[in-house]
């Protein structure tokens, strides 16, 4: 009997490869479902048909499906071992779920297979990066660039890998490739003023740029009462979030956060391109800790606040366990609050979410023995996270913004770090030069937190 | 077998539907116009007085089939269906009289106790209130409102108005006596309620109630032996009567002679005529079969018990109201829109109260007990402000809206600071029920649900401590189940329904976390069996006071819990009160899919 109601199987007049052409002319158009019932449909007509299969699992991945995904790689291989794009595709998927021994083997299958590939040399360089194999991380991505050196990517990379291993100079030109990674933001809108080379410029308008993160304004901005020294006209450009922690240091004379404010000027810098310029190395990294301090009146509210809200005699430990979610690492450096469960084990301890954003919902379903106080809630800005700061006897947080506020006011700070740090973190120390009241505490090995929070366990009961 | 005739009324009055239920009461003429029926009223009247309801209903069939509205008639309709049944006729009569006369004071205290007597207490209540305004001296308005306000878990009030029926009355009447010894055992006054059942006993000791409830004070106050004697008094009074059966097989309960009790209870059963056990035996019965770890025929017993009680008052699970309300709560409790809304100031002197949260039957009174044994905290109990404060919102706030919305008034000019007027009115409240004892901090507030207004409570009080009790949810769905309780819009009466209300409110309660800086403590009952010491210091530091001794042993804290906990919480913490579901898991299968998402987030697992 003919079921009317089921879709047409398809008529023979097409060929399966135009078949599959439409299925990627639907997932391109982002028609997912459809893309997904015809290749469903070609897979079960054609099940040795490894395209099919391969543009089935790029649509998983775009679906978000990350397992879904991995299952149809890894059948795609099975079919076709020997095609070098499968594995340079599988290998930033297992890397993406951490699962790096899995990446790494993939990656160097895809390197042996197309040597000449630069994405596939960058794939691999990656992940050698994550598994802080640094020399062969940085001497993949050194290949990625000989056969393409236009990859900004590749440079951005490169320029980690120096930086971590404190090779700075080298570092620091490579890391100007940023502003050309794919999807970066234009630094400023279209104009004929010069980059700033680092000459002094007594009379000129310097336009200084707060690009990047939080954390790296909050890093950077340390070296602007250097910097008006030398240029002491200097006007900001950055986000409005950032204002009263940037206005603290001397020699702005003029904050503005939309573009259409911009006032005239005679060069522009970004504020991330600061160390380079001032030549920053290992051994002069400038530290002028606190440079960021929190407003009387509100620290007052907050401590009344904080008086009422924590019992009497308890620590107040301040809590950030996730970043900002859109941050192109944040899978690895971001974690759960359920993952600090022995953090709530501790007598006399009050947790103090500082947390903002969806990781706030996980305060709902916490149950730990310590209170946890939800203080996002009452957050408005960073004037009041700086006033709780100021009163709290420490911070523990991953590698977010929140961290480097209270690493610039000087509070004691531990730092839960991924096994892979971003480069300012240097490798192999607890301290970071920095910010010298910032304990930081490492993973023992990729995506493994457990060792990295009883460290940090440790340095919190230590200081009873 | 009787068939109810279609073309009447269902609420079996025995008119049609639009001289009935259906009746248009704008269409009502004026009472004159039925003057000419008069004559037939007076028969009625005449004829019920000697007895005859069934032709004395006849009349006022006709009568009221003519003119609906005649008072009369309705008046004597009403009370042979009081008589005759069903229930919900006599309701449906009694309420058409209230709408038609307002003023009639008979009929609104009539119908004030009609709803007594089913449990309703809110609207009961709303109506004895009423008679009290139509009628101040009237020593029933007053007896009413005592009645309903000892059983609503607001005594001292009731206690105010039973002294207003004596003074009165001008005289000691034993049966007002005995149902102010009541009140008084309540509110926990021991002495004082023994000395008013020994005057009332005095003064007629022949009165089977007050034998039967003076048994209950002192069985409640743990002299068993007591008890015993004014049982075996209640015997002569009554051979074999149900009631004194029942409390015979509660006190063999309570000193764990579990096979007696349960022998007293076939007794009963085999002595009812047909109807079985009622729903307070059935529980009763349940929950000895449970100690004595017959699983199954307990859950039977649980089923029976609970199936009579829906049969009986027709009360189910208010779904709609619930979710309406919560998502109500969820809309307007959120972080953005809080950071507009003003706070109420916190408290600079006086006691301020410690909220005790929980599901009902989560540990919330055994919590109270332990920590209300510290001379710095006292026991409030469970107190209706916070319920009664979303009710006079609208009009305290002077606003058109509804709980919550009213709240959008504090950005009135006017109603700055109109969360402390909420906020003063609790405390008022509290401070009129003399609670709070001398040297104390803090009392305590534990009315099972709270957490359902978890934001507004920490808009009136932001610093106030939130202690929130939680346990296994399946033992808690099966504990509500084994009771009856009629908290949270009834859920109680069905295994399903006690889950998704959980669900519900575990639900808003996360929300709230989310949304709002709480002082809040989640506690785990299974924690203060386990640790008790501990978790006693634990609560006692977040509260902000030193240990104290005491706590460790809340069961001799002689303070009375009026609520279904109170005889767990008079023995020691016992262990066999923590995973009961898991000799019931087949019977809880069917709520176990409900449950599992919010089981597994609080940290618990289903073992078998």
């Amino acid at each position: 009997m003919v079921d009317l109601s089921a879709a047409p199987s398809p008529p023979i007049s097409k060929t399966i490869d135009q078949w599959r052409a439409d299925a990627e002319a639907h997932e391109q158009a982002g028609r997912f479902d459809e893309a997904e019932a015809l290749l469903v449909q070609i897979i079960e007509a054609a099940p040795a048909y490894h395209p099919a299969l391969h543009q089935a699992a790029i649509l998983s991945y775009k679906r978000k499906r990350s397992l879904e995904a991995i299952a149809r790689f890894e059948r795609v291989i099975q079919l076709a071992p020997d095609v070098a794009l499968y594995h340079r595709n599988i290998c930033e998927l297992y890397r993406s779920q951490s699962r790096l021994d899995e990446a790494v083997f993939h990656g160097k299958r895809a390197v042996e297979l197309a040597p000449e590939d630069p994405g596939a040399a960058y794939n691999l360089g990656v992940i050698h990066y994550d598994r802080l194999e640094l020399d062969q991380a940085i001497a993949a991505v050194r290949r990625s660039l000989e056969l393409d050196p236009t990859n900004a990517s590749a440079h951005f990379e490169l320029a980690e890998g120096l930086l971590l291993t404190g090779r700075f100079e080298e570092g620091w030109k490579e890391y100007e490739h940023r502003f050309d990674l794919p999807n970066a933001p234009p630094l400023l809108p279209p104009n004929d003023r010069p980059l700033w080379d680092g000459t002094p410029m007594p009379n000129g308008v310097l336009m200084l740029i707060g690009d990047q993160g939080f954390g790296d304004t909050i890093q950077f901005c340390r070296y602007i009462p250097e910097l008006a020294k030398i240029c002491p006209n200097i006007i900001m450009a950055g986000s409005s979030e950032m204002k009263p922690i940037v206005m603290q240091q001397a020699g702005i004379t003029h904050y503005f956060d939309r573009w259409e404010h911009m006032p005239a000027f005679d060069a522009y810098c970004s504020l991330s391109g600061l160390p380079r310029l001032f030549g920053t190395d290992l051994a002069n990294i400038p530290a002028p800790i606190p440079y960021v301090q929190a407003d009387p009146a509100k620290t007052e509210h907050w401590r009344r606040r904080l008086d009422t809200l924590v019992p009497k005699g308890y620590r107040r430990l301040g809590l950030v366990w996730s970043g900002r979610p859109t941050h192109g690492n944040d899978f690895n450096r971001s974690m759960s609050l359920r993952k600090l469960a022995a953090l709530a084990e501790l007598d006399g301890v009050a947790l103090l979410s500082l947390q903002m954003g969806p990781g706030q919902a996980e305060i709902g379903r916490y149950f730990g023995r310590a209170p946890l106080i939800n203080l996002g809630a009452e957050i408005e800005d960073f004037t009041d996270t700086m006033a709780i700061l100021a009163g709290i006897d420490r911070l523990v947080a991953v590698d977010t913004g929140v961290a480097h506020l209270a690493g610039a006011m000087g509070r004691p700070v531990s730092i839960l770090m991924p096994y892979a740090p971003d480069w300012r973190w240097l490798l192999d120390r607890t301290d970071t030069p920095w910010y010298p009241t910032v304990t930081l505490h490492r993973q023992e090995a990729p995506g493994q937190w457990d060792g990295a929070i009883a460290k940090m366990i440790e340095t919190v009961t230590a200081e009873r | 077998m009787s068939v109810s005739n279609p073309t009447l009324c269902p609420c079996g009055s025995g008119l049609r539907p639009v001289r009935c239920c259906r009746l248009d009461l704008s269409t009502v003429g004026p009472s004159e116009a039925s003057r000419h029926l008069l004559p037939l009223v007076d028969k009625a009247i005449e004829i019920h007085k000697k007895g005859g309801l069934a032709e004395a209903a006849k009349i006022c069939l006709e009568v009221l089939e003519l003119a609906p509205a005649q008072g009369g008639a309705l008046a004597i309709l009403y009370q042979i269906r009081r008589v005759t049944g069903p229930l919900s006729a006599a309701e449906a009569l009694i309420r058409r009289m209230v709408a038609l006369d307002p003023n009639n004071v008979w009929a609104t205290q009539e119908l004030a106790l009609l709803l007594f007597g089913k449990g309703d207490f809110a609207e009961a209540e709303a109506h004895a209130r009423n008679a009290v305004r139509i009628a101040p001296a009237d020593p029933q308005s007053h007896n009413l409102m005592g009645m309903i306000l000892t059983e609503a878990n607001r005594p001292q009030v009731g206690e105010y108005h039973y002294r207003q029926v004596i003074e009165l009355l001008g005289q000691r009447q034993p049966i007002l006596l005995a149902n102010l010894a009541w009140n008084l055992k309540n509110q926990g006054k021991m002495a004082e309620s023994r000395a008013l059942y020994a005057e009332s006993m005095a003064l007629d000791p022949t009165i089977l109630q007050t034998v039967l409830g003076w048994a209950r004070m002192e069985e409640t106050d743990r002299d068993f032996v007591r008890a015993n004697a004014l049982l075996d008094q209640a015997e002569q009074l009554a051979p074999g009567n149900p009631s004194i059966l029942l409390h015979r097989a509660i006190l063999c309960g309570r000193t764990k002679e579990y096979d007696a009790a349960l022998a007293i209870l076939d007794q009963l059963e085999r002595q009812s005529e047909g109807g079985g056990l009622g729903t307070n035996e059935l529980l009763e019965k349940g929950r000895l079969l449970d100690k004595m770890g017959r699983f199954d025929e307990a859950f039977a017993a649980f089923d029976a018990g609970k199936g009579k009680g829906v049969e009986q008052s027709g009360t189910v699970y208010l779904a709609d109201h619930a979710h309406q309300l919560t998502e109500r709560l969820s809309r307007y409790f959120t972080a953005g829109r809080l950071k507009i809304v003003p706070r109420g100031t916190p408290i600079d002197k006086g006691p301020r109260p410690l909220f005790i949260v929980g599901f009902p039957r989560s540990g919330t009174t055994m919590v109270e007990q332990t920590l209300s044994a510290h001379p710095r905290i006292s026991a409030g109990d469970e107190l209706t402000f916070v319920n009664d404060i979303t009710n006079l919102m609208p009009r305290m706030l002077n606003s058109p809206l509804a709980y919550p919305e009213a709240l959008a008034d504090l950005w009135m000019g006017d109603q700055r600071d109109g969360l402390d007027n909420l906020r003063d009115y609790y405390l008022q409240r509290a401070r009129q029920l003399g609670i709070v004892e001398p040297g104390a901090t803090w009392f305590t507030d534990k009315m099972p649900l709270n957490e359902t207004h978890l934001g507004l409570i920490a808009l009136m009080f932001p610093d106030a401590p939130i202690i929130h009790v939680l346990r296994h949810p399946l033992d808690i769905v099966l504990s509500v189940y084994s009771n009856h309780l009629t908290h949270g819009f009834y859920c109680a009466n069905a295994l399903e329904t006690i889950a998704r209300h959980y669900v519900l409110i575990a639900d808003l309660v996360e929300h709230y976390r989310r949304e709002m800086t709480l002082k809040y403590l989640p506690i785990r009952y299974e924690d203060i069996v386990d640790d008790q010491e501990a978790n006693i210091r634990r609560m006692l530091s977040f509260v902000g006071t030193g240990f104290d001794k005491r706590c460790l042993k809340f069961h001799e804290n002689k303070r009375y819990a009026r609520t279904a906990s109170y005889a767990q919480v008079t023995e020691k913490l016992y262990d066999s009160s923590r995973y009961r579901y898991r000799h019931y898991l087949k019977h809880l299968q069917p709520v176990i899919p409900i449950l599992e998402p919010v089981i597994t987030r609080l940290g618990y697992t289903i073992d078998g």
